[in-house]
């Protein structure tokens, strides 16, 4: 019963947690401040090939 | 080299689009039928009791009534073609065989059905579809169109003879175009050509724009004359070079290019004859109009067709051109607003250089051809580049 | 000597301590008027402290003239300093069956495919994706601003709908990317068929049981950009720095500049293109060819499908798009699936009409006009898959509930409106802001009104036939090719949906829009119809921002229409670097 009410009591905790990231947006904010800008970098960093060397003749390699 | 024969005259015709050869078949009688396409087989237009013209603007400004119509963001071959058919220059046209092969044109050809512009009561604007593909199906659709779309109109409308046999004398009329301009635009591959691309373009368009039974006679004596006529002693040109690209009828582009150092030494582009002046064969057991789907199909290099070794091929096409031609590199101009030729400009800009070995210049242009200034420092760069790319091999091989 | 007059006294005394510009106002009356919307705005306060009022406002949420849904934006991010509260039921039924909802089957349904780890080698890998994923609600968050009751839940029902279909597409993609397995080819990258995203769908039913076939750019390009507009001008940059102009069509430019970036998966053998929607996407189909040298089969479709002639020539060259899979995958031709498939995707189709139906004589549409127009496109597009009608399902209950305890859905609705010509994807939402702002409700947009036909299955030829008439009129093109009459048919469905307005989208770039403006502009004038060009360029917001199209259709609305904004602290405010 009183794990019961634990488990219980840590779901309502985490709704209320839920609720407050989803009313103040926190989810917008952790991805537009944190998480977009550093992903953003990997990608501009990443190497990548260079698609234009791609041979273009009559036959399809 | 001493002036070719009716080439002043020529210059004068291809001044405006009812020009003195347009009015005399006219008067005797004949339909005036335009197009814009080479998708649209000029020789079906040019059936007995009818001839083709194929549009142009010259002598354009600013096209400000169509720049309303169609806006400033589409390409200013197909505004300069509304404008002048606003201002009714085209009003001698019976009737507009118009084809959805590029968008602009398409719509400027739609212009002309929904505006009541063409003050003409006979005149009437029929569209044909054509294929993206030259496989047997895409003929068989091809053949189709041209049947409903251009020969029954024709028929139905100007009574004019579709039958096998007045088909058979348009395609003949037609080849002997064909090898006129062919042997002409032959002595552009002699190492001292007795012929500019500026004369050869006016030869070209002429070709295009009169009536061919009116001009025929003209062209084979300028032929003749070629035959007598003699190169320069000091070759004033650096370089030679195939012009591929889209849309352009304007000889003064060329002259331009000439003006540079660089003779065009082929005309890879709507208007010009590569391709363009085959002549039309009639396989056994096919049909006239057959032969002709299949011609304007097979022959065709324009960069509207998806096939993928179409796609892959027709680069090869304009390497083998300035193999022939003994060209030095290559100019790919591109009409300001032409989908098609945009991206097959950047690919060729790309592939020629690195696959093909061949130097290119790649440029956009407007259809009223006022940015001379820049283009030209673009071209005497490249002519530069070109022979300073001589030299060092020179150099390397001594 | 006269004397000064005191009023004179006071006016010079006030110059001197209170400026010019006070001393103005208070001959104007100016001051007098702020004066009143002071006492105005007390009592304003006085009445939002009102018990009752509050009371009634939490539970239900605000009136619609005064949520002021601008001031809950941060700067120009587009984030909110806290998301809005629609009233009890609403809020948490956004809360659980949206918010908490979405979330958790953007976890369920990756956890759910063949390959989950490929998710994150996938987020590690590709800029589209791992820019996008997650940023996702707060799409559903844009396109949902401001609805309450069965519009909020049948609009967020299609919203779903289409994120479960890309997590999807995206997992079978990662799933057969050589690029995510060091180069080796699996066997789904053998049973998988690439194809344009303008190539629908309903042509690959026939192998739909033993493969799998995926819109190469559907993903990477067109729905993040939807999601987040950012990601997509890498792409367009890329194209324009190999040498292609700015002004060929952004959405071509963008699908190919995918290929430049190497930014595509490499998932399958075979590529199939097609000529739709106009000329860029023929010129796309070299690119796609040079970057991707595999073999390719090119599919067009005719430009005046009008004329029965074409017909034949079309069928034939589906064949030969069937025949071309079977060469290439070795697995033949299946009819019986194509029946399936196709039956399944006719009930689709079935149910769009009762909604185009509900929409055009009915004020109980429970749909908003963003989540119509890209849920429409979307599933048409993609054919027949479990969670269209899933959704449907979802969206029939709340519709029938709606017509028959007649709610309507869009109460503020000032003008019925209908959009014309393709949207802008970096603000598809634009029509719920215009319905916040301005009761402009968008019912119907030209998208949504294409592949309306049903596929006969009885026998092949009739399907066929179906097939082809169907790839004709795809989107995008059904109207603006084969002919000027198609683009026209607008004051056809202006009067089927019953409209009032037309929200004429002017996409910079499309030449065949562009080609016939000026006719346009005389029909509206000759029928008097109100019409708003909205300017933009497809993809890409640097041509147009977001900002400039609202200001357009304010500039309208004021000088034009005259009228007042319904919630005033939209009509101008900053969303540049949004998503």
């Amino acid at each position: 019963m009183k794990i019961l009410f634990k488990i219980l009591k840590l779901l309502g905790i985490s709704y209320v947690i839920l609720f407050i990231v989803f009313f103040f947006d926190l989810d917008g904010k952790f991805l537009y401040y944190i998480w977009e800008p550093r992903i953003v970098a990997r990608y501009d960093r990443m190497k990548r090939r260079d698609n234009t060397t791609t041979p273009y003749t009559a036959e399809v390699s | 080299m001493k002036d070719l024969k009716h080439l002043i005259w020529f210059e004068d015709l291809l001044q405006e689009a009812n020009n003195e050869l347009v009015r005399r078949a006219k008067e005797e009688g004949h339909r005036a039928l335009g197009y814009t396409c080479y998708f649209m087989p000029e020789v079906l237009l040019d059936l007995p009791g009818c001839f083709s013209v194929r549009l142009r603007a010259p002598r354009s400004t600013s096209p400000d009534m169509a720049t309303y119509y169609m806006s400033n963001r589409t390409c200013m071959y197909g505004r300069c073609l509304l404008e002048r058919a606003l201002e009714g220059g085209f009003n001698f046209l019976d009737a507009q065989m118009a084809t959805e092969t590029c968008t602009v044109t398409c719509r400027f050809q739609e212009h002309l059905q929904m505006m009541d512009v063409i003050n003409n009561p006979d005149f009437f604007c029929e569209f044909t579809d054509v294929p993206f593909k030259k496989n047997e199906n895409s003929i068989d659709h091809y053949e189709r169109q041209l049947q409903k779309h251009v020969l029954d109109p024709l028929r139905e409308r100007f009574g004019i003879d579709t039958s096998d046999e007045a088909i058979i004398k348009a395609i003949d009329e037609h080849n002997k175009l064909c090898r006129i301009i062919t042997e002409i635009g032959n002595y552009r591959k002699q190492e001292s050509p007795v012929l500019t691309g500026y004369e050869f373009s006016l030869i070209m368009l002429v070709s295009l724009t009169c009536p061919k039974y009116l001009i025929i006679p003209k062209l084979e004596e300028v032929l003749e004359d070629l035959r007598t006529r003699e190169a320069d002693e000091r070759n004033p040109f650096r370089v030679r070079v195939v012009l591929a690209g889209s849309e352009n009828d304007d000889p003064d582009f060329v002259k331009l290019i000439e003006d540079c150092g660089a003779l065009v030494v082929a005309d890879r582009h709507c208007y010009g004859s590569l391709p363009g002046r085959e002549e039309i064969i009639i396989r056994d057991g096919e049909t006239p109009l057959r032969a002709i789907a299949r011609h304007y199909l097979i022959n065709n290099m324009c960069a509207r067709f998806m096939e993928q070794h179409i796609m892959r091929e027709r680069k090869q096409y304009i390497a083998d051109l300035a193999r022939d031609y003994h060209a030095d590199g290559i100019i790919i101009e591109q009409m300001k607003f032409c989908e098609y030729w945009s991206y097959e400009r950047t690919i060729d800009t790309l592939i020629f250089p690195r696959d093909y070995g061949i130097p290119v210049c790649s440029i956009e242009k407007e259809y009223v051809n006022n940015a001379t200034g820049q283009l030209r420092t673009r071209f005497q760069a490249f002519v530069e580049s070109i022979e300073l790319k001589r030299l060092n091999r020179e150099e390397a091989q001594s | 000597m006269k004397k000064p007059s005191i009023k004179k006294f006071l006016d010079q005394f006030y110059a001197v301590s209170l400026g010019e510009r006070v001393v103005d106002d208070i001959k104007s009356g100016e001051a007098k008027n702020r004066r009143e919307r002071r006492h105005e705005k007390i009592k304003e306060k006085q009445k939002t402290l009102d018990p009752k009022k509050v009371l009634h406002d939490f539970w239900y949420g605000k009136e619609h003239e005064e949520r002021r849904l601008g001031d809950l934006y941060i700067g120009n991010t587009g984030l909110y300093k806290h998301r809005e509260w629609r009233g009890v039921p609403d809020t948490m039924y956004y809360f659980n069956m949206i918010w908490l909802y979405n979330y958790a089957h953007m976890v369920m349904d990756i956890l759910g495919s063949d390959e989950p780890l490929k998710f994150f080698t996938g987020i590690w890998r590709y800029r589209w994706i791992g820019q996008t994923y997650l940023s996702v609600m707060h799409w559903f968050d844009r396109g949902l601003e401001g609805l309450r009751g069965p519009a909020l839940r049948a609009s967020a029902w299609h919203y779903r709908g289409m994120v479960s279909e890309t997590i999807r597409q995206f997992m079978r993609m990662f799933a057969a990317d050589t690029k995510l397995h060091a180069g080796e080819k699996n066997d789904l990258w053998y049973k998988t068929i690439a194809h344009d995203e303008t190539v629908s769908g309903n042509i690959f039913y026939p192998w739909r049981d033993v493969m799998d076939d995926v819109p190469l750019q559907m993903i990477p390009y067109f729905v993040t950009c939807h999601v987040n507009n950012k990601t997509v001008l890498n792409y367009i940059d890329a194209m324009q720095s190999i040498g292609l102009p700015g002004d060929p069509c952004p959405m071509c430019q963008a699908e190919s500049g995918i290929f430049v970036l190497d930014d595509y998966p490499d998932y399958s053998p075979v590529m199939v293109t097609s000529n739709e929607a106009c000329d860029g996407s023929v010129a796309t189909s070299i690119i796609t060819d040079w970057f991707l040298n595999r073999p390719l089969y090119a599919m067009p479709q005719p430009m005046r499908f009008d004329d029965p002639l074409t017909h034949k020539h079309c069928m034939s060259e589906i064949e030969g798009c069937w025949k071309f899979i079977e060469e290439q995958t070795g697995i033949p031709f299946d009819f019986e699936q194509y029946k399936k498939y196709a039956d399944s995707f006719n009930e689709l189709t079935e149910f769009e009409h009762e909604k185009w139906d509900v929409a055009a004589n009915t004020p109980y549409y429970p749909i908003n006009s963003v989540a119509q127009a890209l849920y429409r496109i979307y599933y048409s597009q993609d054919g027949d898959r479990p969670i269209w009608h899933q959704v449907d399902a979802h969206v029939k209950k709340i519709m029938d509930k709606c017509v028959e305890k007649k709610l309507v859905t869009f109460p503020k609705t000032r003008h019925r409106a209908i959009a014309w010509s393709c949207a802008p994807l970096y603000y598809s939402h634009w029509c719920t802001w215009a319905y916040n702002c301005w009761g402009i409700n968008t019912i119907i947009n030209m998208d949504s009104l294409m592949f309306d036909q049903y596929l006969r299955t009885d026998t092949y030829e009739h399907a066929l036939d179906d097939l082809a008439r169907y790839n004709e009129l795809a989107p995008m093109r059904s109207m603006a090719v084969g002919g000027h009459e198609h683009i026209f048919q607008l004051w056809k469905y202006m009067e089927q949906f019953n409209c009032d307005m037309v929200i004429m989208y002017d996409q910079l770039q499309c030449k065949g829009m562009q080609g016939i403006k000026g006719m346009f502009e005389d029909e509206f004038r000759k029928r008097g119809i109100h019409a708003i060009w909205v300017p933009h360029a497809l993809p890409d917001k640097r041509t147009v921002s977001r900002k400039e199209i609202r200001s357009i259709i304010n500039d309208y609305m004021v000088t034009v229409m005259r009228e007042e904004p319904l919630d005033p602290t939209l009509v101008d405010f900053d969303d540049d670097e949004s998503w």
